[in-house]
């Protein structure tokens, strides 16, 4: 027991240490959680577009800006060119449209005038460059059959009067998955960051010099001692894992009662128990407090970067995401992202899970092993 | 005395191995991190060739100008391609589908084309609209053809060549001039914002030295303090040696990380190459008058108050953008204040103005921004630490 109250005691003093990444986790797992509607039938895509208009009460211009508006997220900026040129850079808008002044009549007269356009150059930008072309092409078309600006008007906009049929088989929640999955890849950074952490400090408090030697005179057997710590351990990171798994079902909400919810949940188990491992491992490694701190920054940040905890997986690099291979994190996070798109549950499509599970499990024992070899040959203090 | 002081401050700086980690290596250790997650990002945004499938039906085998204008845009040899199609019949296209190897497929079933898609994204949705524009394109030469045709007959042509007439209308159609000019600038890297934030950060906690520095000429705070404190020396010289020893390695660090994101990771910050340096020093100096408000304002032990330095510069870098590049736009477009009292926007924001703006205004905006944050940060300090009188310690 003693060892046990001793463990909680640490515990407590870096509840701080614990506050700030659960806090952290909040903030980032909300910040890229805007609820939305779900809905099985097609939703089209639109491109975030800004239109300067500079001719403005013009029926031919204002048919244009109904046509973008109809099919584009219209984005309401400062009516200034450095609030604009700020909105491209950071892909708030992803397509400016300049319409000159004199647009209308210039058309009209068959001159064809020239629209300057501003674009990130991405999927987006180019839908919109489509949509934005393919009025041109067709008001050119007309301009020529007639001159007159209502006549003009109502042939364009029959001719861009076409639906085509679209059917969406999926039947998943995509969108409230990739939350879940959102949620979860995150959590590898908390986990690793927080709790290794701390588990390492509070071990590296167990073994500082004075009190290890202490330790070894007292009565207690060595081996009880050690059982001791590792099963409170096992119980500060189950406790921290509970604490996470119902914090996602308040944010996430629905979902996590499902299948998948349920496969997130034994998957970020896994997890927790493997880093426990890594934890041990660490703190059986460094007794420097500071250079552990340092340690765990850099293993934790660099598995959640280069494994997509922060970054989705299908943006890393290929070559990098076969170096991710050798870390954990990478199979606890491809496991959130084989989820997402898991339409049946049966043995065959568990099969991949299971083995990354595996996998996880594989590495915990061989960082147990490390450890032990580790501290039996230290285990003697000169 | 001066140089005396300022050579000793160097060498035991420099020999605080933590210090040293948190400040040269960790910030290059995190651009490359950065460099390896981000580095395809824009790549993978890119409107890539989007794969389909189309079911080899005879309807859509009848339908020329469909199969004429997949055949085009799925062409290798076309620069605007933008499919890369596979015509297989129903079962193989929903398998593929199923497999995630096509976005979607096209049937034509009763002379309507129709798609089916997995799910909704943007490749489903041009896929989509493209569709709907060849459909459209042939609705619109039928009824230039027809009112043509009126014509013709109206001019008393009876002997009309249709196919021809169909042809010439068809290549009008297709080769109509859009006008369009792109003037956007094309420095719109936008991931660059984040090693902006990591020389930020970088040039913050170089405030860590001076903090460091000035609790060992402080008598409450270190033995060698209470030393310096009853020496016979002028105070003024001490801290200022000290200061400039550590504002001498913190610049040494960010010359480091400069020299590796410059080299190694190829980031970009823009042509100006003194303005850059000046930034870099001028950050640099935000951060050392920043630890030395900590060192002095606060009375609290070394751990603290590193910890407090380090919550400040993380806080302010994650205003600016390091933990999400949306966050500094989400700040300077609904709380500007927030940001231009924020030192590490100030950074960020300098090179981001020398990156993407040909003007200079507001690169010096941010640069006078820095100077008058630092003048504060030093006048506060000058203030607290002067005149100290210690009863007991």
């Amino acid at each position: 027991m003693t060892v046990f109250k001793t463990f909680f005691k640490i515990v407590n003093k870096y509840k701080f240490t614990i506050l700030l990444y659960t806090v952290m986790l909040i903030i980032f797992a909300g910040f890229n959680m805007q609820t939305s509607d779900n809905s099985m039938s097609f939703v089209a895509s639109k491109p975030d577009v800004l239109i300067a208009n500079n001719d403005e009460n013009r029926k031919l211009t204002n048919n244009l800006v109904n046509y973008i508006e109809s099919n584009c997220n219209i984005i309401d900026i400062e009516d200034t060119e450095e609030a604009r040129n700020d909105a491209l850079f950071y892909r708030d808008v992803n397509y400016i449209i300049y319409i000159p002044e004199n647009y209308s009549r210039d058309f009209l007269d068959g001159l064809n005038p020239e629209i300057e356009i501003k674009s990130t150059g991405n999927g987006e930008s180019s839908y919109a460059e489509m949509m934005l072309t393919r009025y041109i092409k067709i008001a050119n078309i007309y301009q020529k059959e007639t001159q007159n600006e209502e006549e003009l008007i109502d042939k364009i906009n029959n001719a861009l009067l076409n639906e085509v049929q679209i059917e969406v088989t999926s039947k998943l929640d995509t969108d409230n998955l990739s939350r879940a999955t959102f949620y979860y890849n995150f959590l590898n950074y908390i986990i690793l960051a927080g709790c290794v952490y701390l588990i390492c400090l509070i071990l590296s408090s167990f073994r500082e010099e004075k009190i290890r030697k202490r330790t070894i005179i007292s009565s207690m057997n060595y081996k009880k001692h050690n059982r001791q710590l590792l099963l409170s351990n096992a119980i500060l990171t189950i406790i921290l894992w509970i604490f996470y798994v119902i914090l996602s079902f308040i944010l996430i909400g629905d979902i996590m009662f499902g299948k998948h919810g349920v496969i997130l949940i034994i998957n970020s188990f896994i997890f927790s128990i493997c880093s426990l491992t890594i934890a041990f491992l660490i703190g059986n490694l460094i007794n420097n407090k500071k250079a552990i701190n340092g340690i765990i920054n850099v293993v934790g940040l660099g598995s959640s970067f280069l494994c997509g905890a922060f970054v989705p997986i299908e943006w890393l690099p290929d070559n990098i995401l076969k170096i991710a291979h050798i870390l954990p994190s990478y199979w606890y996070i491809q496991t959130n992202e084989m989820v997402k798109t898991l339409e049946t549950i049966n043995l065959q499509t568990l099969k991949p899970i299971l083995t990354n599970m595996g996998i996880l499990l594989i590495f915990s024992i061989l960082f147990i092993i490390i450890t032990n070899i580790i501290t039996k040959k230290r285990r003697k203090i000169a | 005395m001066f140089i005396h002081n300022f050579i000793y401050s160097f060498k035991t700086l420099f020999k605080n191995k933590a210090l040293i980690f948190w400040t040269f290596a960790f910030p290059i250790i995190l651009g490359t991190f950065f460099n390896m997650a981000f580095s395809n990002i824009e790549n993978s945004e890119k409107l890539n060739i989007i794969q389909i499938a189309i079911i080899d039906n005879e309807e859509f085998k009848n339908n020329e100008i469909l199969k004429k204008s997949f055949e085009e845009l799925s062409n290798e040899s076309n620069e605007e391609r933008m499919f890369n199609t596979q015509y297989v019949t129903e079962e193989k296209a929903k398998e593929l589908l199923e497999n995630d190897e096509i976005v979607g497929y096209l049937k034509v079933e009763d002379e309507e084309p129709n798609i089916i898609v997995k799910e909704s994204g943007i490749n489903e949705t041009i896929f989509k609209y493209i569709v709907e524009e060849i459909n459209a394109t042939s609705q619109i030469v039928e009824d230039i053809a027809k009112s043509e045709i009126e014509k013709q007959i109206m001019a008393g042509n009876v002997n009309l060549d249709y196919e021809k007439l169909y042809e010439n209308i068809i290549e009008e159609v297709q080769n109509q001039e859009v006008n369009l000019n792109n003037i956007s600038n094309s420095n719109l890297s936008y991931t660059m914002i984040e090693f902006y934030t990591l020389i930020a950060m970088a040039c913050l906690y170089g405030g860590i030295f001076g903090m460091v520095a000035i609790n060992q000429n402080l008598a409450n705070m270190s033995s060698k303090g209470k030393r310096v404190a009853v020496a016979p020396i002028s105070k003024l010289k001490l801290v200022f040696s000290s200061v400039f020893a550590s504002y001498l390695i913190a610049l040494i660090g960010l010359a480091l990380l400069f020299i590796y994101t410059i080299f190694v990771l190829k980031v970009d910050y823009g042509n100006n190459l003194p303005l850059i340096i000046l930034l870099g020093i001028t950050g640099s100096l935000a951060g050392l008058s920043m630890g030395l408000v900590v060192g002095t304002v606060f009375k609290t032990n070394e751990n603290t108050k590193t910890g407090i330095l380090i919550a400040v510069t993380m806080f302010g870098c994650f205003l600016s953008g390091m933990m999400g590049i949306t966050m500094k736009y989400i700040v300077d477009k609904n709380v500007p204040i927030l940001n231009k009292i924020n030192p590490a926007n100030m950074i960020t924001d300098g090179f981001y103005s020398l990156y993407y703006y040909d003007t200079l205004d507001r690169f010096y905006f941010n640069l006078g921004s820095l100077l008058v944050f630092s003048c504060i940060m030093i006048l506060v300090s000058y203030i607290s630490l002067r005149r100290q009188k210690y009863d007991s310690i």
